[in-house]
């Protein structure tokens, strides 16, 4: 019989999960709750003794000094009772923890049959709450209907005996594993089964893929084991193979690229040979340090002699617009997995994140599956759970703000490892499978989550979209996996290790075979959450925390001892063979028979018209604007913008600090809330090098051209790290794009040719722009497809594309970071410098989106220009020749010199008559132009000569004082004062807008 | 030449801050080994081979059913005897925010009256209803029993933590005061207590209760790692005193151990010296 334990807080605690919830209520929807309870619930189903019973309620399940519990109901006052639990199948991970602790604490081991399940109820009290306000908090505050169910009680229906009665989600598939055989007799039938069962293969592909099993050589071949028309599981496997995700069709596309403006036409083939790959590999032979690149999970860079540092950056944007929390929570820990699979693995040091969501005040007629507030706590809990669960210090990261991310929100996630250069000998970041290792699955079980994940990803979001490739990621047991492979590492057990992530074994078993040249799988052998799934379903599922490594057989003892000493799961499911062959057998039966260079060869690329208008083609222009009367008001309000303001609340959440390297935070200045350039940490304890990492994000640049974006944001990048101490000649890239779709429809894709041109133009700033400037990119990715068809009013549904967006992530070896520097201001009595030239650059800036216009002179980046002055800030740092520095960036000088201020709790004087310019610019242009470029700087005076001497014949200039009185003053060019802003004016109006969150 | 002081750092099961807890020690002088924790369990290692164990900060089972909960439960199943005779034989425990969380629930704190088995005091979820990364002034209490921090006044630590909030009732806190085991309170710049203001005191605990010892001292429990302020760079201040110590011709760093690393210090000289 199942036993339902409720526990709660003794009623003289604050419930502070309680209060949020209320807090919440009335902020998002005006709702009036007085006061919540919560009500943790544990399911137990399983036969236990009662003595058993009490034992574990006592001694795991309820702290004596805060807690009481009870098996039956607990009576808790409420008015309304929302109750929100799991749906059967969706990874419950205290339910996991329970069942250890339970069969610890008893010594007992619980059947296959038992689960152990929770839930939680709360208890909401408010004389005026009505039924839909009760169904609201549990609809769009605690509980997604893709994972989760509810119910929702009122006072007078609530029997006390019953309670919410005993409800357990386990999973009951009642179904015989079978493995089918699909008929290919024409292209068209092959199409229809790619639409049945949400293959998603391309119409182009298809008469290769026939082709293939039609041929009489592997018709011969396949009669020999049993198999003739391809089943199931290859279609699947060659289905997640040939995915734009896996196998990225679009940047190995070929672009019939035109500007018709200028009758210019071209044939560009592959962007990823020519703007990745080539310039990369370029940059590898010029830079030593540049250990392991463009095929494994994650780049390779030296950080010293006996270290390397990986690096890699990823997005999970599709699960994460459907479910925030459980994608954002997966999307981390599924990155984190990236370092731990490249070369013989990584531990892991840091991370990073990138939200970009619809505004979080968003009132207008467009119903996304979540509301952008909502959405964004989702993902910030998410990252946060994922991140510290996993005792890797999150120090980097953005938030922005646009209607255009209504349609699909986008999480980027970044992960940062160390491994030593040599293991027992061999140089660690190289790593191969050879016949007869064996094929082992380590960590979690598998089960039906995230199947058709990778393809899912590789589509447009609509409402149909299927759900199972939504999970929640599980950190503990990634944690303790961790742990175990670095310590099989060490002995050098691993030949090689990749992880399980999009496609699942299909695609870590698929590539990892490419080594040997063969594999054969008995895929009975995968250890499975619940029986029931089909071959396919194993072979390709998505379910997290798993790698798949390969050991030498007389390795396997030791390999297995030290899996069960961390608790870990390991299982032998195949081995690596030479035959040439993918081999996929299930109980002695086979599945696949695949030749495994069929992918290699004869699938047709995809082709993309692209078709660029020019700005002024497409209308265009500078706004006539006049010269604002309030600049004090106007710098006001820009504090106050979303994309501008203080977004500490994010940071705050996230342990930037385990590891015990922090060296520059995230957030810095007096106040510990003005966020810094780049983030530094000492990823060697006992070394006094670091490594300082910045991501840059600007895609409103690309309502311009998509090319100034890329170049704006990896100058953005280069100079954040530069400014915290970083080294010009060793700062590597990782680039991630996120693209609407590319591929014109006149009907649903009608502006496709001019993203298709974005894309190539985008592309070529990322070669010009690295190579200028030397950053060969170590990792990337591109997820397209970040379009959303969303419904308004009317019943019409609207296509939202996201703007052409790149985050890039900027890493730099610090050679010491004893002499890294901070952005705030030091010292009354020294001298200001603006580094750099300013611009009439103010298209797509923050001043003209905030005045409502697009404008036209974007910010443009002259590498041949900057590098001299970067090189001559280089030095300086080095010398300790500056006091702090800064980068100009979104929001131009006038917001960053109020943020220096701010974060030195000390004045600024600025005359804008110095500030070295290009041309005449009005005083507005000046404080609001976003040139990239340049940087405030402060000097001591005593070192004021020393620093100047540096820059002869560069852009530099003295352009004020810092002072002891807290005040931001700006004098125009004509000498008048433009604005004096007191630093409390200042603060509460950049902390405004958000600065209530915690 | 006297034999190192050995430091056991646990590891395993989620915990996450034995690297830098293991450096810390190494660097206040103990010869320092992370040991998983099942290794304890099977005997691979022996506690009473160590004079000093640390209960590090992490997500010990995911934090799941209350932090430190399930690592106390599989620690006093497993090993309940070992420790009570770990601490009978004036071992050194020093736990850290999940180890903290871990010690209260074990009952090795408070430990009033030598009973070191029954649970009095808790950490339980933040008033602030989050997770929460901030540097905090503390103020130690000088004629404390601990040995850990022993002539000290003031420390600046980060905190990291969801479920940090000192409780207990009144009585117990009342005894706690009583037998100067509160070692640590959250504090203004000043060293004057926070009073419960947020985010001086970042999670509501009551009496701005930081950390506490056993009544011998050397059982001791805080929820900010010292472990994390092992160089002087890792002061958010850091890079303001620098720029200060340079301007007066002196070198931009003290010659000397960070705070964090005295606390690990004294706890290596306790046992040096006796």
């Amino acid at each position: 019989m199942p036993h339902r334990l409720e526990i709660t807080l003794k009623p003289e605690l604050i419930d502070a999960e309680g209060e949020t919830l209320r807090r919440k209520a009335m902020d998002y929807f005006g709702i009036a709750v007085e006061g919540v309870r919560t009500v943790a619930v544990i399911t137990i189903d399983a036969e236990l003794t009662p003595a058993q019973l009490e034992t574990i309620r006592t001694e795991i399940f309820t702290n004596p000094v805060t807690q009481m519990s009870s098996y039956a109901p607990l009576p808790l006052a409420f008015d309304w009772m929302v109750w929100i639990g799991y749906r059967p199948g969706v990874r419950d991970n205290p339910g996991s923890t329970a069942v250890e602790a339970i069969e610890d604490m008893l010594s007992i081991g619980l059947g296959p049959e038992d689960g152990i399940y929770t839930s939680k109820r709360y208890c909401l009290t408010g004389p005026a709450l009505t039924a839909e306000d009760a169904e609201k908090i549990a609809g769009e505050l605690l509980a997604n209907d893709i994972i989760q169910q509810w119910q929702v009680t009122a006072a007078a229906d609530w029997d006390p005996e019953v309670g919410i009665g005993v409800i357990i989600p386990k999973v009951r598939l009642d179904h015989v594993p079978t493995v089918t055989t699909l008929p290919i007799d024409s292209d068209a039938t092959l199409r229809e089964i790619s639409d049945e069962r949400n293959l998603a293969l391309n119409p182009n592909d298809i008469p290769t893929i026939r082709k293939y099993f039609l041929d009489a050589d592997v018709q011969q071949q396949r009669a020999a084991v049993d198999l003739a028309d391809p089943t199931d599981l290859e279609l699947e496997y060659i289905s997640q193979a040939r995915s734009d995700h896996c196998n990225h069709n679009t940047f190995q596309g070929l672009f019939h690229y035109s500007e018709p403006c200028r009758g210019h036409q071209e044939t560009v083939d592959n962007l990823f040979k020519s703007c990745i790959q080539a310039p990369t590999l370029t940059l590898q032979k010029q830079k030593d340090w540049v250990v392991s690149v463009l095929w494994d999970n994650a780049g390779v860079g030296r950080f010293d002699d006996e270290h390397y540092y990986v690096i890699t950056g990823e997005t999970h944007n599709s699960p994460s617009n459907m479910e925030a929390y459980g994608g954002a929570i997966t999307g981390i820990v599924g990155v984190y997995r990236d370092p731990m699979g490249t070369g013989r693995g990584a531990r892991l040091l840091m991370g990073g994140y990138g939200y970009c969501v619809g505004p979080r005040e968003y009132d207008g007629d467009l119903k996304p599956h979540l509301h952008p507030r909502r959405l964004l706590d989702g993902v910030i809990e998410g990252v946060r759970d994922g991140g510290n669960k996993s005792g890797i210090p999150t120090t980097c990261g953005q938030v922005l703000f646009n209607p255009k991310y209504l349609g699909k929100c986008l999480v980027f996630v970044t992960a940062i490892g160390l491994m030593p250069a040599e293991v027992q000998g061999e140089a660690a970041e190289k790593k191969t499978t050879s016949p007869d290792d064996l094929i082992i699955m380590c960590g979690g079980r598998v089960g039906k989550d995230g199947i058709h994940g990778v393809t899912a990803s590789s589509e447009i979001f609509s409402e149909n979209t299927p759900a199972g490739h939504v999970q929640i990621g599980d950190p503990y047991t990634q944690k303790k996996m961790h742990d175990f492979l670095l310590e099989a590492r060490d002995e050098g057990l691993i030949r090689f290790i990749t992880d399980n992530g999009g496609g699942g074994l299909s695609s870590s078993i698929g590539e990892s075979a490419l080594f040997s040249n063969g594999c054969e799988v008995e895929l009975e052998k995968v250890p499975l959450k619940y029986a029931g799934l089909d071959q396919w379903e194993i072979w390709i599922s998505e379910s997290q925390e798993r790698m798949t490594v390969a050991v030498r057989p007389d390795d396997l003892d030791r390999f297995m001892a030290l899996s069960r000493k961390h608790s870990v799961e390991s299982t032998v499911i195949g081995r690596y063979t030479d035959t040439g062959k993918l081999h996929v057998a299930y109980q002695g039966r086979n599945c696949a028979y695949v030749d495994l260079d069929l992918l290699k060869s004869g699938f047709p690329q995809w082709e993309f018209d692209a078709v660029w208008r020019s700005p002024e083609e497409r209308g265009l222009f500078e706004p006539a604007i006049g010269r604002p009367a309030d600049f004090g008001r106007l710098l006001l309000d820009i504090l106050a913008r979303p994309n501008i303001c203080s977004r500490e609340w994010v940071p705050r959440q996230y342990d930037h600090e385990v590891q015990g390297g922090s060296v520059i935070k995230p957030l810095v200045g007096v106040g510990r809330n003005i966020p810094s350039d780049a983030s530094v940490i000492r990823p060697v304890l006992t070394s006094d090098a670091g490594l300082a990492l910045a991501q840059s994000l600007l895609p409103t640049y690309s309502a311009i051209d998509a090319y100034h974006m890329i170049a704006g944001v990896i100058d953005e990048g280069l100079r954040r790290v530069l400014a915290v101490g970083g080294d010009l000649d060793h700062v590597g890239g990782v680039d991630n794009f996120c693209w609407p779709n590319i591929q014109y429809d006149p009907v649903k894709n009608p502006d496709g040719r001019f993203k298709a041109a974005q894309l190539v133009r985008a592309c070529r700033a990322l070669k010009d722009i690295c190579l200028a400037y030397a950053i060969p990119l170590l990792s990337g990715k591109d997820s397209m497809y970040v379009d959303g068809n969303l419904p308004g009013r009317y019943g019409i549904t609207h296509k939202i594309s996201a703007p052409e967006t790149m985050q890039f992530s900027a890493i730099s070896r610090v050679p010491d970071v004893k002499a890294c520097m901070s952005m705030e201001a030091k010292q009354a009595g020294d001298q200001v410098y603006l580094v750099g030239l300013t611009r009439d650059e103010l298209g797509a800036s923050e001043y003209y989106e905030h005045l409502g216009y697009i404008g036209l002179n974007v910010p443009r980046v002259d590498p041949e220009a900057f590098l001299p002055v970067y090189r001559a800030l280089q030095t300086a740092i080095a010398r300790s020749l500056t006091a702090s520095v800064r980068g100009i960036y979104r929001g131009g000088l006038a917001v960053h010199a109020a943020l220096v201020a701010m974060g030195g709790g000390l004045g600024l004087t600025l005359d804008l008559a110095g500030v070295p310019v290009d041309g005449d610019l009005p005083d507005d242009r000046i404080l609001f132009s976003e040139s990239a470029g340049r940087f405030l700087v402060t000097v001591d005076p005593a070192r004021q000569a020393a620093f100047e001497a540096l820059f002869e014949g560069l852009a530099l200039a003295r352009i004020g004082s810092v002072t002891a009185a807290p005040e931001l003053i700006v004098n125009g060019q004509e000498g008048g004062e433009l604005l004096k802003l007191d630093l409390e004016a200042l603060t509460q109006a950049w902390e405004q807008t958000y600065g209530e969150m915690i | 030449m006297t034999a190192k002081v050995r430091a056991l750092v646990l590891t395993g099961f989620g915990l996450n801050c034995d690297l830098e807890t293991a450096y810390a020690l190494e660097l206040a002088g103990a010869a320092a080994d992370r040991v998983h924790i099942n290794t304890l369990i099977d005997g691979g290692v022996r506690l009473e081979d160590y004079q000093i164990m640390a209960f590090g900060g992490g997500f010990s089972w995911g934090d799941d059913h209350g932090a430190g909960v399930l690592q106390a439960v599989r620690m006093r199943t497993n090993l309940g005897a070992s420790l009570l005779s770990f601490v009978a034989n004036q071992g050194l425990i020093i736990g850290i925010c999940n180890g903290f969380q871990t010690l209260v629930n074990l009952g090795l704190l408070p430990g009033f009256d030598g009973d070191y088995q029954t649970r009095s005091i808790a950490l339980t979820y933040n008033d602030c209803g989050n997770f929460r990364d901030d540097w905090v002034h503390l103020s130690i209490d000088p004629d404390s029993p601990c040995v850990f921090t022993r002539g000290m006044e003031t420390i600046d630590l980060p905190i990291r933590h969801g479920e940090g909030k000192f409780y207990a009732e009144a009585a117990i806190i009342e005894s706690l005061m009583q037998n100067r085991q509160v070692v640590l309170r959250y504090a203004d710049a000043a060293g004057k207590p926070a009073e419960g203001r947020f985010p001086l005191n970042p999670n509501g605990s009551l009496g701005d209760i930081a950390g506490v010892c056993d009544p011998t001292g050397r059982i001791f429990g805080l929820m900010p790692h010292p472990e994390a302020f092992n160089h002087w760079t890792n002061h958010p201040d850091w890079t303001r005193k620098a720029e200060t110590r340079r301007r007066e011709g002196r070198p931009p760093f003290a010659d000397t151990l960070t705070p964090g690393i005295r606390l690990f210090e004294n706890a290596v000289r306790h046992i040096a010296d006796r």
